[in-house]
């Protein structure tokens, strides 16, 4: 061993083992995160917060089906009984009214705080008789049963006040005492997990303490249905999990077989996995360092880098065999001769490829930046491997011949025959352009779902059980910000008084907001001041029930109730914190990551509400009041994405740019570079236009997949380039680059049939475009060699 | 405890009376049924005196009454002042003064409930009725008593029975007997109705 080989391989081993270390120390997530993009303006921003760590991300929906109805009831009551006594979660709802006994006695005694009949009249003689005539005129009916046992406390119905307002808009069907569907074919519950929506392991284990309450106590012919985010996103990292295992593992046998069939050598075979492995180790570190965290999905898509990676490997085991060629450096060991012919178009393969994958570390989506570096780091990675410790081990490229002689034959046949199809393959890419034009409005997706890895099913159980539980659209909301938690509770209390009279007009069906529980302290205070001192109270109260059905002596208690509330504290969000209203104002009042509080008015529409009318009504009704936005979710996340694809494409773009800036470097010569881009585009073109005659709209990911097209298609252009610009057919250089289409084609076409579609776009994108792009290439291999009448492609049985 | 027992006797109170009607009665409930889903709409004035213990006085409320077949009732009350309850289908709207409330009825059983003895009465829709209460008829075409008592336990812990009155397939006294002993008699008195050809 020479020095030399020392140091590179002390190198290498040196990195691997950082990068391991790294990786151990390593967090991988799977939530949706990743496929939320950092939002560029406040509202958005609000928006994806409160998905990605409010209450949305911790709300579990569950359905119980089968049986009959009284056994549904019974088993909702048992399940949340039991799970109301784990510690894994902070609420559960079944619509069993028991639960709210703790709210309903916060209510009672801050009723002066929070009742927004309070004021200065209410109290006055006129005031009160009115107040008073409202309340007994629930008496005599079954309302009475709520209002009668508070009546000589509360004479004024102040709870019914408050009650009316939370109890807005449609609310879940009650049957036997708890929530049901609609059509009474489900119990319903609805449950907060105590642990933050990113906290995996803390959600798997509430879904799973959830199963088994379920279990202990089910009776025979009942089922369990979970949906929701936390439930989302623990089976998309299982099913991540599953999936980059089994493809991890497929591709691995069919890539070893395919290289053990063709080189016929273990050891050749075991030296393809060195850049490949290396290139994902130091991937996975990269991201982890860059982004302090690594998604499940960069990981799945590790399994990609596999195609690419392994073609640098394959590259240089079949160029580097010895004496193979002539040539200037025939006389040199294989690895020296392929660091002159060989490396230097691999080198600007990679590159390019890197100047690809560099545009989309920049993207917004946390998710494709992390593919973006990934990529990079593992590509460089890969090659340093290749060029570095491949030659230790082989140092003339791999002994075995296998089917490597059939392969040559047969990539010499390619560059004989498809030249002849070259004016077909420029009509069909014509043909192409023009079907991308005429189809140029329906060809991206802007959906944001199709970068979301979940089954069609799963989606629709979640919309089925939400729609029931959560009444009419819980996405359209107000958000609401301001300077401080002061001016944003001011804010809210305008935008409800413009509400209310959406309310009164039936526009809306009602409305939820935090100023309910957490009124401003100026209206607080304002309420406070209305409350008049006992002697005035008593003598309005003589007033007012002079005549009346109710006499004034009886109402002692609701004096002393008005002298209490004139001394109390009042409610803060720090003592609210601590009560039991807490769990319902936590969905209400957010507290970003930057500190500062937003609240959110979730909105309850009337059935078969014209949503876009309400949005311009409430765009109307709230334009003039500061910091509030009118959200609806659906159209926001769609706008955001369809930003972020306008930048993955601009990225795509800027990096293709730098691909043909690159090789336009390295070429000096435009009709060289023309002749290089060419098969490039066609190879582009034609795979977009499949997707669009085959009706399937193209998302970011379809971008991610064309930008690897190109950056794998590069390596046989430019490859094609070099053997024209050498006159030379080198048969080996033929057959690394069929076998390397080959793996890809392969392992790219595994990936397309998984069930996470994030992956299986790529795959699918990938799969047809190298294949046509080594097609492409290789009929427009010997376009400049033409006229100088040389032969391009030799008989291959002389050198067999 | 106490309550609970009242419950009970209710219960099989109820359930005694029930058994003892004969079924070969010359005047059930489904032929009540029968007549009253003769109803297409009606319009007619209340008057509602409640007698609540807690009260020095008797409650007095008159309005009007509207049904439309097959699930539209609106009760707007006049006196002593304006109030709407109008309910259509699962939509419950309820106004006093300036304040308009809306509710889905299936989200307040009790009040499904409640809505239903008027409305399964009005329609002569057996199958709402009997959803909710157990019916007993007792009487002739010209002049009936259709007693209904509440199935649902919680409901029963409030409500202890309504008690209507009619002749032909017109409805004239609501009596509400709430389990605290409180009551209600509404006084109906017909203006107008349309009955099936």
């Amino acid at each position: 061993m020479t020095r030399r080989t020392i140091i590179t391989l002390a190198l290498w081993l040196g990195a691997l083992a950082a990068c391991a270390a790294v990786i151990v120390h390593t967090r991988f997530s799977a939530d949706l995160s990743a496929f939320l993009p950092a939002a560029p303006d406040a509202r958005q921003r609000a928006l994806i917060e409160q998905l990605k760590s409010g209450v949305a991300a911790r709300t579990l929906l569950i359905g119980i089906r089968g049986g009959d109805a009284a056994q549904r009831a019974a088993a909702s009551r048992a399940l949340a009984d039991r799970m109301r006594a784990e510690a894994a979660f902070e609420q559960v709802l079944n619509g069993d009214f028991a639960a709210y006994a703790a709210v309903g006695r916060w209510v009672v005694e801050h009723r002066y705080q929070i009742s927004p009949a309070v004021s200065t009249e209410r109290f006055s003689a006129d005031g009160l008789r009115e107040a008073i005539d409202d309340t007994l005129s629930l008496l005599g009916t079954p309302a009475a049963a709520s209002v009668k046992p508070l009546l000589e406390r509360d004479p004024t119905g102040e709870v019914q006040r408050i009650a009316e307002g939370a109890l807005s808009g449609g609310g879940p069907r009650t049957r036997d005492g708890v929530w049901v569907s609609r059509d009474g074919q489900r119990a319903l519950l609805m449950a907060l997990s105590r642990a933050a929506g990113a906290d995996l392991d803390a959600q798997a284990h509430a879904l799973q303490t959830i199963r088994d309450a379920f279990a202990a106590q089910a009776t025979p012919g009942l089922v369990l249905e979970l949906s929701g985010a936390p439930k989302f996103a623990v089976d998309s990292r299982e099913q991540i999990r599953s999936e980059t295992k089994t493809l991890a593992i497929t591709g691995t046998i069919m890539m070893g077989g395919l290289l053990l069939v063709t080189f016929a050598s273990l050891r050749a075979l075991a030296a393809a996995v060195l850049p490949v492995a290396s290139g994902i180790v130091a991937g996975v570190a990269t991201v982890s360092l860059v982004f302090g965290g690594v998604h499940g999905m960069t990981l799945g898509f590790g399994t990609t880098l596999i195609g690419e990676a392994v073609d640098y490997a394959i590259y240089y085991l079949i160029q580097a065999r010895g004496g193979a060629a002539g040539g200037p450096h025939a006389d040199e060991p294989g690895w020296r001769r392929w660091l002159h012919e060989g490396w230097p178009t691999v080198r600007l393969g990679v590159l390019t490829s890197v100047c690809g994958f560099l545009a989309l570390a920049f993207s917004g989506f946390p998710g494709l930046a992390q593919l973006g570096v990934f990529s990079v780091a593992g590509l460089i990675a890969a090659a340093l491997t290749t060029r570095f410790v491949l030659p230790l081990a082989l140092p003339n490229g791999t002994p075995g011949v296998g089917l490597r002689r059939h392969l040559g034959h047969w990539a010499d046949r390619l560059v004989q025959v498809t030249p002849r199809a070259r004016h077909w393959f420029t009509a069909l890419g014509i043909a192409a352009a023009l079907v991308l034009l005429w189809r140029h409005d329906r060809l991206w997706e802007s959906e944001l779902s199709s970068l979301s890895p979940l089954s069609a099913e799963a989606l629709a159980l979640d919309a089925e059980l939400r729609a029931q539980l959560l009444s009419g659209d819980e996405r359209t909301l107000v958000a609401v910000m301001g300077p401080d938690l002061e001016a944003v509770l001011q804010r809210v209390e305008a935008v409800s008084a413009r509400l209310d009279a959406l309310v009164q007009q039936g526009r809306l069906s009602g409305y939820e907001a935090i100023t309910r529980w957490l009124p401003s302290q100026a209206t607080q205070q304002r309420r406070r001041a209305a409350l008049p001192d006992a002697a005035t109270l008593r003598a309005n109260l003589a007033a007012a029930t002079a005549g009346g059905s109710l006499s004034a002596k009886r109402l002692e208690p609701f004096i002393d109730d008005v002298q209490h509330a004139r001394a109390a504290a009042p409610i803060s969000a720090a003592t609210l914190a601590q009560t039991p209203v807490a769990p319902i104002t936590a969905a209400l009042l957010v507290q970003g990551s930057d500190g500062q509080a937003t609240a959110l008015l979730p909105l309850v529409q009337p059935a078969g509400a014209d949503g876009d009318a309400l949005h311009a009504a409430l765009e109307q009704a709230l334009r003039d009041i500061d910091g509030a936005h009118v959200l609806s979710v659906g159209d926001e996340l769609r706008r955001l994405y369809r930003h972020y694809l306008g930048e993955a494409q601009g990225q795509a773009l800027f990096g293709a740019l730098g691909v043909v800036l690159l090789m336009g470097c390295w070429l000096r010569s435009l009709p060289r570079l023309l002749a290089v881009c060419k098969p490039l585009l066609l190879a582009v073109l034609l795979t977009m236009a499949g997707f669009a005659l085959a009706g399937v709209a193209l998302g970011i990911l379809h971008l991610v997949g064309l930008l690897l097209v190109v950056a794998v298609g590069s390596n046989y252009s430019l490859f094609m380039d070099w053997l024209r610009h050498q006159q030379s057919t080198d048969e080996d250089t033929l057959a690394s680059l069929l076998l390397a289409n080959i793996t890809i084609v392969l392992s790219f076409g595994l990936i397309a049939l998984s069930h996470i579609p994030a992956l299986s776009a790529i795959g699918r994108v990938v799969a047809p475009g190298a294949l046509l792009a080594l097609l492409t290439s290789a009929a427009y291999a010997s376009a400049s060699a033409r006229p100088r009448a040389a032969p391009m492609v030799k008989v291959p049985s002389e050198r067999a | 405890m106490r309550a609970d027992r009242r419950r009970v006797s209710l219960w099989v109170g109820a359930w005694i009376v029930g058994a003892a009607s004969p079924a070969h009665a010359a005047f059930g409930f489904d032929d009540l049924m029968r007549t009253l889903a003769q109803r297409r709409s009606g319009e007619a004035k209340f008057v509602e005196q409640r007698f609540v213990a807690v009260l020095d006085q008797t409650l007095t409320y008159t309005g009007t009454l509207s049904y439309t077949a097959p699930d539209k009732l609106a009760r707007h009350t006049l006196t002593p002042r304006p109030e709407s309850f109008v309910v259509e289908g699962n939509q419950l709207t309820l106004q006093r003064g300036q304040r308009v409330r809306r509710l889905a009825l299936d989200s307040v059983p009790e009040l499904a409930a409640m809505v239903e003895a008027m409305r399964g009465t009005m329609s002569g829709d057996g199958s709402a009725l009997q959803r909710y209460f157990k019916p007993t008829v007792q009487g002739a075409a010209s002049r009936w008593t259709l007693t209904l008592v509440p199935l649902d336990f919680r409901l029963l812990g409030v409500v202890r029975l309504l008690r209507i009155d009619g002749h032909q397939s017109d409805v004239r006294v609501v009596e509400l007997q709430l389990a605290d002993g409180d009551r209600s008699v509404l006084t109906i008195d017909p203006i107008s109705s349309k009955t099936r050809p």
